[in-house]
């Protein structure tokens, strides 16, 4: 670990306990969404188009509505129709198709029977017929001026002039700083690039997942795996037109998300159909439907355009990005014209960014959104600005890296950030200088992400025995709980296992946001701490009552009441002491913290990778792997090393590995883990992650969010490292054996040979 | 269809139950017993998510059919532990954080236990491909090759 | 309150391209107002979902966010994360 400041002495902040949900996932006890099963419960199945672009001219599910077990059948239309421009229209017509299909497995209908297979049978027994439309497929595909239009209302925003037809741009963002020309000619050298990148999926191991138990006083009950289960009850409840009293969330054990879980799919086809049926309904996708029908991260066609003085000092940056965002509208060209520029000072850049629709799933969040594709493209960029003057790598991003005070690409400047530090972390790590082997190289690269705050909600119980249940809305993604146990520890003065962190459902704590932006730990703490700290104050007051003293007289230190007074002495009121009076006193002892987090802190990463590049195969092993990330203040270091391990681990798959592959009609080629390949144990070195802690000055505990961070650098840094293994660049993901061996072999065989 | 009837040995106590002839075991195990700890996480034998030692083989139950369990000794996640003790890799992935979601967690503990079972002091190289049927997607596997690495030196100290 | 207010790129068309600009305001639901008066239509570009930082923070849902005379305003995109 790297700590830059001198920072308070934590008794339980940055220790490593054993966490709270442990044991029950090591033992196979902890329930998973699909782990539930209800008294008298269905079986759900959703019935998926077949085709990449359709109208959906009829659905006749008499058939299926007849057959042995099956209790119900919805279609889109028996839900309340929507309109372009409604504020969920995307999602609504996601998760149920109404008039147009605009994927291969998007949802047209769903079957609940007895059994599984029944419901199989039924769903195969829907009769739709479609009125097939030419599928688009790809950037260019969408951006020819004859292409077919997915959807009859989007006009592009941002656009200028203002767009009159409706297209397949979504939305044009356009940034700018300086003066881009004067910029360039000032500039010793200057490179323009071009990449492409495919869609990717984030691979949680476990599939979608819900159980909806409908009664006839017209509320459900709703058990699911989710990121967010305030959202996925405001979600139902606008695709159902129902009032939110109705809906209860109650959110099961999360088996992954990385963003993908930050959307819904199953939860209001199993409450309709629970509802026509009056039983409960469980629905369960397969690895299959998760692929075709959930969130991939977007493709890209990017360029960028970089110029450099020959001491190093970039000083001109023009990019045009496209991102697509699946069949429906998406922030990808948004979130990558935010980042693409923002780890370096360059004073005149200007960033034109399309976010673009095509004939495939809706693309769904993805750890630190867009932001690895653009530092692909940049780091690579630099990595060849570098060598073109002779300058070592390091050095040139230290030169430019942004530190607090410069000015982000979006005009602000920044708080006190640890870009330098992460850069001088790994710089200093015996990695930097260790030999290489034959046919190894090493790569260099950076990344950003902005991280946010949001909503977040947390009530703290005291027991009667004066240990505490801290209750938040926040879904553990990735061991938040123990993170939360901890900060109430400290705040309280007690043990982080005298503290049950729990996650409450959606009418057991206050409304809170998802867990994503790598919020949870940052605005979800800052929750708990609020309501922490008024529960002192109340602590203290009820100790002052029991020593007869007023309550400016005791203090709260470790856990107990302290009188300070000049009263003579008193002895000190233990928490226990205090609850086993909290009758006597006043009664229960709760506190809520409520708030809308501001303030949430840049997080970086530097990496460092040495690849070894079989040269007869094209075969790229990852050897050696550093990491450094800025964490702010790490509470539990260890689950903040895993976040950083976990985000390599992603990164090298789409670095080297993963990508979606379609068919000429937009049906999708690989939709299992064994053609779909993310990385095995095998395939990865230890990932010797170094923890920097430059601490958020907007946090009780200096909390940067570091759940995003690390799957930003990955990609560049194989890339770089591939480079110095071969002679190579390769700009088109992935950078898989055959593209590799198509690269040396274009370059003339073998590196040095 | 009727339904098959099934007599084994899980976890060391007779077991039975009624399955479809079509039923994986996977799905016998968690729907038919009640035994959850076993995952789907693919269906296809790829992600190691179901591992479970039948007869002294690791096995995906997710590729085995229910009614091929007839005779058989099945181990699962649930078993692993006695009474209160955890067995030392359980222990060793609690205090090694060695889990994120820990969805996958019980296919790896099983599928360590039958690497360690039959090596018992394997290499980091050896734990890799021991492990490289399981797939997990939190934690870069750093964590839980340390845990196994941590749990064999245990094993062999006791 | 006078304050300074800058903008991002994507948010100058109403303001000819100036990127920073003088307004008052005591929130910052009140500068928006005021700088639609200045700049008519830059209020429904700033309403439409942005927002602010002030003083290193991050604010994203600044309407009642309370301004100090003087004050260094910058809109910038609003965001949304993944993890």
């Amino acid at each position: 670990m790297t700590v830059t400041e001198p920072k308070p002495s934590y008794k339980y902040v940055g220790t490593r306990p054993v966490r709270h949900d442990g044991l029950e996932k090591v033992t196979g006890r902890a329930r998973f969404a699909a782990d539930l099963n209800m008294s008298g419960q269905l079986h759900g199945i959703v019935v998926r188009s077949p085709h990449a672009h359709a109208r959906i001219v009829s659905i006749d599910t008499s058939e299926a509505e007849a057959m042995p077990g099956v209790k119900a059948v919805i279609i889109g239309d028996d839900f309340p129709a929507v309109e372009p421009g409604h504020r969920q229209y995307d999602m609504c017509i996601n998760v149920i198709a109404r008039d147009k299909v605009l994927y291969e497995g998007h949802a047209v209908a769903a079957v609940a029977a007895s059994t599984r297979d029944q419901a199989q049978a039924a769903a195969a027994a829907v009769k739709v017929e479609y009125d097939v439309l030419p599928a688009v497929l790809t950037i260019d595909q969408a951006l020819a001026p004859d292409a077919p239009v997915l959807h009859a209302h989007m006009m592009t925003a941002g656009a200028n002039p203002p767009a009159e037809e409706p297209s397949n741009i979504s939305n044009i963002t356009r940034f700018s700083g300086g003066e881009l020309d004067a910029g360039f000619a000032e500039a010793d050298l200057v490179i323009e690039r071009e990449f492409t990148t495919q869609p990717v999926h984030q691979g949680y191991i476990e599939p979608h997942a819900c159980v909806a138990d409908t009664g006839q006083d017209g509320h459900t009950t709703i058990w699911c795996s989710s990121q967010g289960h305030f959202n996925v009850r405001s979600s139902t409840a606008t695709l159902l037109g129902w009032e939110t009293t109705r809906i209860r969330v109650i959110p099961a054990e999360i088996g992954g998300g990385f963003g993908g879980k930050t959307t819904i799919y199953l939860e209001p086809l199993a409450v309709a159909l629970s509802a026509k049926a009056g039983r409960p309904v469980k629905m369960v996708m397969t690895r299959d439907e998760v692929f075709r029908a959930t969130g991939p991260a977007p493709g890209t066609k990017l360029r960028i355009k970089l110029g450099v003085q020959s001491d190093g000092n970039l000083v001109a940056g023009d990019a045009y990005l496209i991102y697509t965002n699946g069949a429906y509208a998406g922030p990808g060209g948004l979130l990558g014209a935010m980042t693409v520029f923002e780890s370096y000072k360059i004073p005149n850049f200007e960033v034109e960014a399309l976010d673009v629709v095509i004939n495939t799933a809706r693309s769904a969040a993805y750890r630190a959104p867009a932001a690895p594709l653009t530092a692909y493209a940049l780091e690579t960029m630099l990595d060849e600005l570098a060598e073109e003057l002779g300058i070592d790598a390091m050095d040139l991003r230290l030169k430019n890296a942004v530190a607090e005070g410069d000015p982000s690409t979006m005009g602000f400047p920044f708080a006190r950030i640890g870009f330098v530090e992460c850069l001088e972390a790994v710089r200093d790590h015996p990695h930097f200088t260790a030999p290489l082997g034959p046919n190894q190289g090493r790569g260099l690269a950076a990344g950003y992400w902005f991280n946010i705050g949001e909503s977040s909600s947390a009530t703290v119980n005291l027991n009667e025995d004066g240990t505490a249940t801290v209750v938040t809305g926040s879904p553990d993604i990735g061991g938040s709980r123990a993170s939360m146990a901890l900060m109430a520890a400290e705040e309280l003065g007690i043990d982080p296992h005298d503290i049950r962190p729990v996650v409450g459902d959606t009418e057991a704590v206050g409304f809170t946001d998802i867990t994503e932006g790598s919020r949870a730990t940052f605005a979800t703490g800052m929750a708990v701490v609020e309501a922490c700290r008024k529960m002192v104050v109340e602590l203290r007051g009820r100790a002052a009552k029991m020593m007869g003293a007023d309550i400016d007289d005791v203090d709260w230190v470790d856990g107990q009441a302290v009188y300070t007074g000049s009263d003579g002495d008193k002895d000190p009121l233990s928490m226990a002491a205090i609850c086993a009076k909290a009758k006597r006193t006043g009664g229960p002892l709760t506190a809520t913290g409520s708030l809308e987090a501001h303030g949430a802190g840049p997080g970086f990463a530097v990496h460092l990778c040495d690849v070894e590049v079989d040269q007869e195969t094209g075969v790229v092993r990852v050897v050696r792997y550093t990491a450094s990330q800025d964490a702010g203040t790490a509470i539990h270091p260890s689950y903040v090393e895993g976040q950083i391990q976990g985000g390599v681990a992603q990164g090298v798959g789409w670095a080297l590995n993963e990508e979606y592959i379609y068919d000429s009609d937009g049906v999708m080629e690989n939709p299992s883990f064994l053609d779909y390949r993310v990385p095995v144990a095998s395939d990865l070195p230890m990932i010797d992650a170094i923890i920097v802690e430059v601490p958020n000055p907007a946090h009780p505990y200096g909390v940067r969010g570091v759940g995003e961070t690390g799957i930003v650098p990955p990609i560049p840094a194989v890339a770089n490292a591939i480079y110095d293994a071969t002679g190579c660049r390769l700009r088109d993901l992935p950078m898989s054996p055959i593209r590799v061996l198509e690269a040396i072999t274009a370059n003339g065989g073998s590196n040095g040979s | 269809m009727s339904r098959v009837h099934v007599t084994c040995t899980i976890n060391g106590d007779p077991a039975e139950f009624l399955c479809d002839g079509g039923q994986t075991l996977l799905d016998a195990l968690r729907d038919e017993v009640g035994l959850t700890g076993a995952k789907e996480g693919c269906g296809t034998g790829d992600c190691g998510a179901c591992s479970i030692v039948m007869d002294g083989r690791l096995l995906c139950s997710c590729l085995v059919l229910a009614p091929e369990a007839e005779g058989t000794t099945i181990s699962t996640v649930e078993g692993m532990a006695s009474g209160d003790d955890l067995h030392p890799l359980q222990q060793c992935f609690l205090e090694g954080a060695a889990l994120q979601c820990g969805v996958c967690t019980p296919g790896f503990l099983v599928a360590a236990k039958a690497l360690l079972d039959r090596n018992p002091d394997p290499t980091e190289t050896e734990i890799r491909y021991g492990l490289a049927g399981n797939l997990c997607r939190c934690t870069g596997y750093d964590k839980i090759v340390r845990a196994v690495q941590a749990a064999a030196a245990a094993i062999n100290e006791s | 309150m006078a304050v300074s207010v800058h903008l991002s790129s994507n948010l100058r068309g109403p303001t000819g391209g100036l990127a920073e600009v003088e307004a008052e305001g005591a929130t910052v639901g009140a500068l928006i107002d005021d700088l639609d008066q200045r700049y008519p239509g830059l209020g429904d570009a700033l309403r439409a979902g942005v927002s602010v930082v002030i003083d290193g923070l991050l604010i994203a849902h600044p309407e009642y966010e309370p301004l100090a005379d003087g004050a260094q305003v910058y809109f910038v995109p609003q965001t949304a994360g993944g993890s």
